[in-house]
C-alpha cells in the first residue's frame, strides 16, 4: 500500500500533500475516523451506543469469514485492489455494473481508520462531521494492495467465483485500511487511476471473475464478496461496510472527500470512466462525484478489507460522495441501511441516519454519567481497591511475585487512574507515548510540544521520569487532579526520583483537552523504567505506540502491543526513524505484521528519518499527528467516547484480573492448608505406628525381651508373688525389676524418636515435594529435635510411674486373691506392662498371671486406661514436634482468604454497578 | 578473565574434572545444570577435535543492527541479504578465509551448504591476515521471529569469538544484556562490541555513546569492554574491526580462550550451586570410633548385654535344680506355691518356658542406631548428600533386624540349655545321699536293732562304728553341700564366661554384618560425595 499511494497519485494529482509517508497520508483521512475505524475492529462492549460496529465487524468476519480477517491482509495485498474498486466504484458500476470496487471501499472503512486519515486531515481534520466513511480509504489500499494483490488474486478468485465483484470488495477493503496514507488529496487519484487500471484490468478479465479475484488478492474475504454480488449483492454487502464504515470514517471523511474530490474529480472520473464499470450499479449517479472522489481516495487508501465492507464502502461512497458534497451525511445514511442494500444507499436520505447513530453515540458518550451511576461505580471501585489492598501475597510460592507485581499495578490504576477517570470522565484525555528505547518518544513530545520538554540524547535510555505535557488550561488537572495521583509531582527529571515521580509541563502549542506523556522505555537495561513505562500505561486513555524502522520487529514492542489488545485500549501507532528510501518496503511489512496479529485497523503515523534539531523533529513530519491531536481537542465526542472504550477496556480487564488474583490467594491458602495437612498426617501416621506397635508385641523385642526373660528364669518372677498379706514394705526393689523397668522405658523410647524420625523425613520430603518454598521452610527441620529423647524419656517414665499407681490403686480387685497372696506392685506393674504390649489373644503367660491377679476386668480397664494415657503423652510429645512446622509456616505469613472472597464480590459488585 | 587471573591449569585436566562432576552429578545436581555441563563438555571435545586452525567469529545482535551489512563488509562481497524489513537474516551465513579443513567444522556449526562462502585465492589480497577465520552472520536474537528461533542463541554458545554487532538505537537494549552479555561475563578476551551505524552520529556524539556503552558494560561485569565503533555503511571502523579479528584469529588461541570461558562460567555455576566450602573435610570413610559405635549401638538393639545377664541369672537359678544341694530344693516344695493356690499350676512351667524363646532385634532401636551414625558422618553436607547418605545407610534396613537377630541366635546358648556336667553333678548329689541315707540306716539300726541284725551286719551292730558311721553322715551331708555350691559357682564363673565370650562373638559379628550392610553403602556414597568435590575443587584450580 504504502508504495501505491505514494506513488504516482501524490504528483499526478493535485500534488497531493500527502503526508510525509503512507500511514500518514491514510491517517489524516482517517483522523476523522480515526475513532470510529479503531473501533470497529475492537470489540464493542454492550454499553456503546453503536452495536453496529462491532456486528459490522462480526459479520465480515463471519460471512466474508476470511474476508473479515483480512482485515488483516488488508496491508499486502488487497489494499491494490481496492483502490482499483474505490476508485472505480463509479466506473466499475459503469464497466461491469460491478460494484464490486465500491464494496470494497467499504470494507476498507473497517480500516477505516487508516483510509479515513488521507484525505480529511487536510480538509476537515478539525470537522467533527461524520461524513463518509473509509471509502477512500478502501481505495487507497487497493491501490496499495493492488501491487501485491495480483498474485492473492489468482488464489481468491476462486473463492470468489460465485460473487465476483462483490468478492474483490471484501478483500480490498481490507487492504484499503492500511494504504490509505498518500491519498490525503488528489494525488491519490492519480495512484488509483494506476491502481485502477490495473484493477480494471482484473476486473474486467470478468466483471464476475475479476471483483472476486481483486478480493481474494484482498485477503480471502472471497465470501464477502459472494454477499456484495454485483449492486444488489453489493447492497447487502455495503450495508454490512456501511456500517464499517461509519463507526470509523463517518465524522472526518466528508469533509476530505469533498475537498479531494474535487481536485480529482477529474483524474478519479477518467480512471472511473476507464477502469471501472461498477459504478453504472449504483441506481444512485450522484455516485459519480462520489466516485470520482472515491477514486481519489481508493487511490489513497488501497487497503485491505473485507469485501462487505469494499462493496458497502462503495456504495456509501457513492451516496457520500454525491451527497458529500452537497451532505456529508448522506454516506453515514447508506451505511445504515445496509439493511435496505444498496438503494438505501443510493438515497441521499440514508446518509443522515448514519450521521445520527454517530451523533448519538457521540451524544450518549460525552454525557456524564448519571450521578447515581457514578456513585455506585465509586462505591464499587472503592471497595475493590479496599480489598486489593488487603491482599498480601505472604507465600513464595511460583507465581507470587507475579502476582505482588499485578496487585501493585491494580492497586496503582485504579488510584491513579480508574477512580478518578470515573468520576470525572470529561478530563482531558492523557494519550501516553511508549515504546521502545531510542525510538524517539521524547522527540517526538518535544516536536509536537515545539519546546523541549523532554532531554533527548543518544545515551540509552534516555528518559527515567515520566513527563506529562499539556495545555495550560487543562494543567491543574494534571497538576492537582487526581488522575494519577499516586506519584509525586516534580519539577523536573531527575535520576533519584525512582518510580512514582511525575513532571508536569504545560505549553499552549498543544490543544486543550488532549495531553501527552512521555514514558520511559520498554526494553533496555533499565527494569525499572519498564515498570514505569507499564504504570503510565495502565493510566492512559489512549496509547500511542512508537517504534522504528529498525525495531519493529522487536519482540518486546509486540508484548506491548499483545498488552494493548488485551486491554482493548485505544492506540495509535507511530513508525519513526523510517528512511525515505525505504519506506515503502517496511511500511508495508509493518502493516502486514500488524494485520496479522489483528491490529490492522488502528491509526498509524510514519515519521521519516530527519534531522532532529535541539530535540525535535521537523514541522513537516508530525503534521498528520498534531492534526490527530487537534482532531481529538475539538471533537469532545470523539475524545470522550475514546476515553470511555480505554476505561471499559480497563473494567474489563479486571474481569479477569482481580479473580486471577483472588485465584492466587486462594491457592496460597490452599497451598499452607496442604503443608499442614502434610505436617497432621505424617505424625498421625507415627503416632499409629507406635499404637500398632504396642499392640503387636513388636515392642517386645530386644533388650526388653531379654530383661523379661532374666525376670521369669531367674525366679524373680515367682518371688515377686508371694503368700500372706502385705508385711512386704520394707523390700527392696530387686535390681532385675529396675533393669527391666529400665529396658521398657528404653524401648518405648526408641520407637517414639523412630517414629518421629520417619514423620520429620516425611514431612521434608512432602514439603520438598510440593515447592521451592516447602523446601526452603523446612531447612534445618530434617531432624526431630534435640529435646525429643529428653522429653519422651520423661514422658514414659512419669507413665510407669502413673501404671504403678493405677495397679496398685485400681488392681486390689480380686479379694479372694490378695487373701492368699500379696504381690509387689512394681513386678505385678512391669508383668502388666507385658501383658499389654505382647498383643496376641491373651493367653500368654502375662495375661493369665495378671488375669488370676487382679481378675479379667481390671485387666481390661487399667489396660485401656494405661494405652490411652501412653497416646495421650507420646500425642503431646508429637504435637511439640509439629509445632515446629507450623511455626515455620506461620513465619513465612498467613494469607487471608477472606480477601478472596471479598475480591470476588467486589468484583462482581462492580459488574452489577456498570 | 583469562587476563586477569593467574595462569590455570591446563584446559585437559579441567575438561576432565568437569566429565568428573557430570559422572557423579545425577541425582545430586540440578538436573539442568548437569545438562549444560554435559552439553558443554561435548561442545569442548567437539570442538577441541575439529580444526584448530580455524576461528568461528559471530556476529551476533539484535535485529536491525546491521550484522549483515557489516558481514558483507568485512567479506567485501555481497553475501548476506541485507534489507530494511525487519527481521533480514533468519539463517546463518558463514564465510571462510582459508576453505582447507572446514568442512567439518562447518557442519558442526549446522550451517548450511548453500550459506557456505569462502574467501579463498583470487579474492585474497589483503586478507591474509583472516586466513582461518570463519565468519558467521548470526539471525537476530530480539525479534518475534526469534521468539520461535534458538539458531542465533546456539550459535553464539558455539562461535570461539561472539562480536556483538550493537547500534546507537538498541545498544541498552535488556534483550542483548540481560541475556547474553551479563551471562556470559568473564567471556571478555572473546567478545568484541562493534558499535555499528557511527554514521548517524557525530564524532561527539559517538564519543558519549562509546563511554556510556563502556560503563554499561562495565556495571555488567565486563572487566575490559573491546569496543570497536563501525560503520558498514562508510567503511569506517571495520578495518579496525578486522584487525581485531585477524589478531584472535592468527594467535588461533580464541577456541581455547573461549572454552575456558565457558569452563570459568560453568565452575561458577557449579560452586553456586553446590559450594565447596567444608565438604572436603568431611570424611571419606566410617572411621573405626564411629563402627565401634554402631556396633555397640546394634548390640545394645538386640539386647546382647541384657542377654548375657539374663544367662547368668537364669544359669544359676536353673542350676540349682541340677547341681545344688538338693535338700533345700526338697524342702521348699513343701512350702506353699502361690501358683496353686491361683490355680495356675501350669504357668509355673510356662514362665519356665518363657526363657526358651529366642530373642530378636528391635527394629526401632536398629533404625535410630543407623540414623545416628550417618547424623554424625553426614553434618556438614550438602542436604542432598545428606539425604543420600542417609538412603544408603538404609538400603538394607528391612533385612538388618533380622540378620543380626540370625546371628544373635547363632551365637547365644539356649538359656534350657543343660550341660553334661550338671547331669554328672546330680548323680554325685544323688549318690551323696543315697550315702547319707545309707549312713542314717546303719546308724539308726546300730542304735536301736543291733541284736538283731543278722551276722552279716553285724558289723553294722558294732558299737563302735556308729560315730564313724555320724561322723560319715555329716561328711556327706558337707560335702553335698560344699559340691553344690562349689558347682554353682563353676556354673556362675562359666555363665560370665559364657556371656563374655557371647558379647564377644556377638560384637564380631554385628560389626560384620553392619559393614556389609550399613557401612558399605555408606563408604561408597562418601567416596562419590568425596570425589564429586574432589573434581570441583580441580575445575575450578
Amino acid at each position: 500500500m504504502p508504495s501505491a499511494p505514494q506513488r504516482p497519485s501524490a504528483e499526478t494529482e493535485t500534488g497531493q500533500p500527502t503526508g510525509p509517508s503512507l500511514f500518514t497520508p491514510a491517517r489524516p483521512a482517517e483522523r476523522p475516523s480515526l475513532f470510529t475505524p479503531a473501533r470497529p475492529a475492537e470489540p464493542r462492549e454492550g454499553n456503546d451506543p453503536r452495536p453496529r460496529p462491532p456486528a459490522f465487524w462480526e459479520r465480515a468476519a463471519q460471512e466474508p469469514a476470511a474476508p473479515s480477517q483480512q482485515p488483516a491482509s488488508p496491508e499486502p495485498t488487497p489494499d491494490a485492489e481496492s483502490d482499483p474498486v474505490a476508485a472505480s466504484p463509479n466506473a466499475d458500476a459503469d464497466d461491469t455494473g460491478a460494484t464490486p470496487s465500491d464494496i470494497e471501499p467499504e470494507h476498507v472503512p473497517a480500516d477505516a481508520a487508516s483510509g479515513d486519515d488521507d484525505a480529511p486531515p487536510n480538509d476537515a481534520p478539525l470537522d467533527p462531521h461524520p461524513e463518509e466513511f473509509s471509502p477512500r480509504d478502501t481505495h487507497d489500499e487497493t491501490d496499495t494492495t493492488g501491487d501485491d494483490r495480483p498474485p492473492t488474486t489468482d488464489g481468491p478468485l476462486p473463492h470468489v467465483a460465485p460473487a465476483p465483484d462483490a468478492d474483490a470488495v471484501p478483500s480490498e477493503v481490507s487492504a484499503a485500511s492500511d494504504s490509505d496514507p498518500d491519498l490525503d488529496t488528489a494525488p491519490d487519484a492519480d495512484v488509483d487511476t494506476g491502481a485502477l487500471a490495473e484493477a480494471t484490468d482484473l476486473e474486467g478479465e470478468d466483471a464476475d471473475a475479476g471483483p472476486a479475484t481483486q478480493a481474494d488478492a484482498g485477503s480471502d474475504p472471497a465470501p464477502e464478496a459472494e454477499a456484495s454480488p454485483s449492486t444488489e449483492g453489493e447492497d447487502v454487502l455495503a450495508e454490512a461496510i456501511a456500517l464499517d464504515d461509519n463507526d470509523g470514517d463517518l465524522d472526518d471523511t466528508p469533509a476530505d472527500d469533498e475537498p479531494s474530490d474535487t481536485a480529482t474529480t477529474e483524474a478519479t472520473e477518467d480512471t472511473a470512466a476507464t477502469d471501472v464499470p461498477a459504478d453504472a450499479d449504483y441506481p444512485t449517479d450522484p455516485g459519480d462525484l462520489a466516485e470520482e472522489e472515491f477514486d481519489v481516495e481508493a487511490d489513497t487508501d488501497d487497503i485491505t478489507i473485507p469485501g462487505e465492507a469494499d462493496k458497502a464502502g462503495t456504495d456509501a461512497a457513492d451516496p457520500a460522495d454525491d451527497s458529500g458534497e452537497t451532505d456529508p451525511d448522506t454516506d453515514p445514511d447508506a451505511v445504515a441501511d445496509t439493511d435496505t442494500a444498496a438503494d438505501a444507499a443510493a438515497d441521499a436520505d440514508a446518509v443522515p441516519e448514519p450521521e445520527d447513530p454517530q451523533g448519538a453515540e457521540a451524544g450518549q458518550r460525552v454525557e456524564e454519567l448519571p450521578a447515581e451511576v457514578v456513585e455506585a461505580m465509586t462505591a464499587a471501585l472503592r471497595a475493590l481497591r479496599e480489598s486489593v489492598s488487603d491482599l498480601r501475597f505472604s507465600l513464595d510460592l511460583p507465581g507470587a511475585e507475579e502476582a505482588r507485581q499485578a496487585r501493585a499495578d491494580l492497586l496503582a490504576q485504579l488510584e491513579n487512574y480508574v477512580l478518578p477517570r470515573v468520576r470525572t470522565n470529561t478530563a482531558p484525555a492523557l494519550i501516553v507515548i511508549a515504546g521502545s528505547t531510542g525510538a524517539g518518544k521524547s522527540t517526538l513530545v518535544n516536536s509536537l510540544a515545539e519546546r523541549n520538554i523532554s532531554r533527548t540524547g543518544v545515551r540509552r535510555p534516555t528518559t527515567g521520569t515520566p513527563i506529562l505535557a499539556c495545555h495550560p488550561d487543562d494543567r491543574s488537572w494534571f497538576a492537582e487532579g487526581e488522575l494519577l495521583a499516586g506519584l509525586e509531582r516534580l519539577e523536573r527529571p531527575s535520576p533519584d526520583s525512582g518510580t512514582d515521580g511525575l513532571v508536569v509541563v504545560s505549553t499552549e502549542k498543544l490543544p486543550q483537552g488532549v495531553a501527552l506523556l512521555d514514558t520511559p522505555d520498554i526494553d533496555s537495561v533499565v527494569e525499572e523504567h519498564h515498570e514505569i513505562a507499564h504504570r503510565m500505561l495502565d493510566a492512559a486513555d489512549l496509547w500511542i505506540f512508537v517504534t522504528t524502522a529498525a525495531r519493529y520487529a522487536d519482540a518486546p514492542a509486540w508484548n506491548l502491543l499483545r498488552l494493548a489488545k488485551e486491554r482493548g485500549a485505544r492506540l495509535a501507532i507511530v513508525l519513526s526513524r523510517v528512511q525515505p528510501r525505504s519506506a515503502d518496503v517496511v511500511l508495508k511489512h509493518f502493516v502486514r505484521m500488524l494485520t496479522e496479529y489483528g491490529l490492522g485497523d488502528i491509526d498509524r503515523f510514519v515519521i521519516h528519518e530527519a534531522t532532529v534539531t535541539d530535540g525535535r523533529l521537523p514541522d513537516s513530519e508530525v503534521t498528520d499527528l498534531r492534526l490527530w491531536l487537534a482532531e481529538l481537542s475539538v471533537d469532545e465526542a470523539r475524545r470522550a467516547q475514546a476515553v470511555q472504550e480505554t476505561l471499559n477496556g480497563v473494567l474489563n480487564s479486571f474481569r479477569t484480573r482481580v479473580p486471577a488474583l483472588a485465584r492466587h490467594l486462594e491457592g496460597q491458602a490452599v497451598f499452607r492448608a496442604e503443608l499442614r495437612s502434610d505436617v497432621e498426617a505424617a505424625y498421625l501416621g507415627a503416632l499409629a505406628e507406635i499404637d500398632k506397635a504396642s499392640k503387636n508385641g513388636s515392642l517386645l523385642h530386644g533388650e526388653v525381651l531379654a530383661r523379661w526373660q532374666d525376670f521369669a528364669g531367674s525366679g524373680d518372677l515367682m518371688r515377686s508373688l508371694q503368700f500372706g498379706k502385705g508385711g512386704k514394705a520394707g523390700r527392696q526393689t530387686p535390681e532385675r525389676v529396675l533393669a527391666f523397668k529400665a529396658a521398657i522405658r528404653a524401648g518405648l523410647e526408641s520407637v517414639i524418636v523412630a517414629a518421629a524420625n520417619r514423620a520429620a523425613e516425611e514431612v521434608v520430603a512432602r514439603w520438598r515435594h510440593r515447592s521451592e518454598l516447602g523446601a526452603k521452610l523446612v531447612e534445618g527441620l530434617d531432624r526431630p529435635s534435640d529435646n525429643l529423647l529428653r522429653h519422651a524419656g520423661r514422658a514414659i517414665a512419669s507413665w510407669q510411674d502413673h501404671l504403678n499407681e493405677l495397679v496398685r490403686t485400681e488392681g486390689v480387685t480380686k479379694r479372694s486373691v490378695s487373701k492368699l497372696v500379696s504381690f509387689d506392685p512394681d513386678a505385678l506393674s512391669l508383668i502388666f506392662t507385658v501383658a499389654m504390649f505382647s498383643g496376641g489373644d491373651g493367653s500368654g503367660v502375662p495375661h493369665r498371671l495378671v488375669n488370676a491377679l487382679l481378675g479379667a476386668e481390671s485387666l481390661r480397664g487399667i489396660g485401656s486406661k494405661a494405652l490411652s494415657d501412653l497416646r495421650a503423652r507420646i500425642g503431646m510429645l508429637f504435637d511439640e514436634e509439629s509445632m515446629r512446622y507450623v511455626h515455620a509456616l506461620d513465619s513465612a505469613g498467613i494469607p487471608d482468604e477472606s480477601v478472596a472472597t471479598r475480591l470476588f464480590q467486589a468484583t462482581y459488585n462492580l459488574e452489577v454497578a456498570r | 578473565m583469562t587476563t586477569t587471573t593467574p595462569p590455570r591449569a591446563g584446559l585437559a585436566p579441567r575438561l576432565a574434572a568437569l566429565n568428573k562432576v557430570v559422572e557423579l552429578g545425577p541425582g545430586r545436581l540440578d538436573q539442568k545444570l548437569l545438562t549444560e555441563a554435559g552439553a558443554l563438555l561435548m561442545h569442548a571435545g567437539d570442538r577441541l577435535k575439529l580444526s584448530s586452525e580455524h576461528t568461528v567469529v559471530a556476529l551476533a545482535g539484535g535485529t536491525g543492527s546491521g550484522k549483515s551489512s557489516l558481514f558483507n563488509a568485512i567479506s567485501g562481497l555481497e553475501l548476506s541479504p541485507t534489507g530494511v524489513r525487519r527481521p533480514t537474516t533468519a539463517r546463518t551465513h558463514a564465510c571462510v578465509w582459508g576453505l582447507e579443513g572446514s568442512a567439518p567444522l562447518l557442519d558442526w556449526l549446522r550451517i548450511q551448504q548453500r550459506h557456505r562462502f569462502s574467501r579463498t585465492s583470487a579474492l585474497d589480497k589483503g586478507d591474509s591476515q583472516l586466513h582461518g577465520l570463519i565468519l558467521l552472520d548470526l539471525p537476530d536474537h530480539d525479534s518475534i521471529r526469534a521468539l520461535s528461533d534458538n539458531e542465533a542463541d546456539r550459535l553464539i554458545g558455539l562461535a570461539d569469538l561472539v562480536v556483538w554487532v550493537l547500534d546507537p538505537q538498541k545498544y541498552a537494549d535488556a534483550s542483548t544484556h540481560r541475556r547474553y552479555v551479563t551471562e556470559l561475563a568473564g567471556h571478555d578476551a572473546v567478545t568484541v562490541f562493534a558499535l555499528n551505524q557511527a554514521d548517524k552520529l557525530s564524532a561527539a556524539e559517538l564519543a558519549e555513546l562509546v563511554i556510556d556503552l563502556n560503563d554499561l558494560l562495565r556495571r555488567e561485569g565486563v572487566e575490559h569492554p573491546s569496543v570497536v565503533p563501525t560503520s558498514a555503511v562508510t567503511g569506517r571502523g571495520v578495518e579496525s574491526l578486522k584487525s581485531v579479528i585477524a589478531t584472535a584469529v592468527g594467535r588461533r588461541r580464541a577456541a581455547i580462550q573461549k572454552l575456558e570461558a565457558d569452563l570459568q562460567r560453568m565452575e561458577q555455576r557449579l560452586g553456586e550451586a553446590m559450594p565447596l566450602g567444608d565438604a572436603l573435610l568431611v570424611p571419606s570413610s566410617v572411621d573405626e570410633a564411629r563402627r565401634m559405635g554402631l556396633t555397640d549401638a546394634l548390640c545394645d538393639a538386640i539386647g546382647v548385654p541384657a542377654v548375657g545377664e539374663a544367662m547368668e541369672n537364669v544359669y544359676a537359678e536353673r542350676s540349682s535344680q541340677w547341681v545344688g544341694w538338693p535338700y533345700p530344693r526338697w524342702f521348699a516344695k513343701f512350702r506353699p506355691d502361690p501358683l496353686k493356690s491361683l490355680r495356675l499350676q501350669d504357668v509355673g512351667d510356662e514362665i519356665r518356658g518363657i526363657t526358651t524363646g529366642s530373642v530378636s532385634a528391635q527394629s526401632a532401636e536398629v533404625a535410630n542406631a543407623v540414623q545416628a551414625l550417618t547424623d554424625g558422618l553426614s553434618s556438614g553436607m550438602d542436604p542432598v548428600w545428606r539425604s543420600a547418605v542417609q538412603q544408603a545407610a538404609r538400603s538394607h534396613a528391612s533385612q538388618l533386624p533380622k540378620a543380626l537377630t540370625e546371628e544373635l541366635t547363632e551365637v547365644a546358648p539356649r538359656l534350657d540349655r543343660v550341660p553334661g556336667w550338671w547331669r554328672l553333678l546330680k548323680v554325685w548329689q544323688y549318690l551323696l545321699v543315697v550315702a547319707f541315707v545309707a549312713g542314717v540306716v546303719w546308724l539308726v539300726a546300730g542304735l536301736t536293732v543291733p541284736r538283731q541284725l543278722p551276722a552279716t551286719l553285724q558289723l553294722v551292730g558294732d558299737g563302735a562304728a556308729l560315730p564313724w558311721v555320724a561322723l560319715m553322715i555329716a561328711s556327706v551331708l558337707g560335702l553335698g553341700a560344699l559340691s553344690g555350691i562349689a558347682s554353682r559357682n563353676f556354673v556362675e564363673l562359666g555363665a560370665s564366661r559364657e556371656r563374655e565370650r557371647l558379647e564377644r562373638e556377638m560384637r564380631r559379628r554385628v560389626a560384620a554384618v553392619s559393614a556389609t550392610m550399613v557401612v558399605e553403602p555408606v563408604e561408597r556414597e562418601l567416596g562419590r560425595h568425596h570425589a564429586f568435590y574432589t573434581a570441583l575443587r580441580d575445575l575450578s584450580s
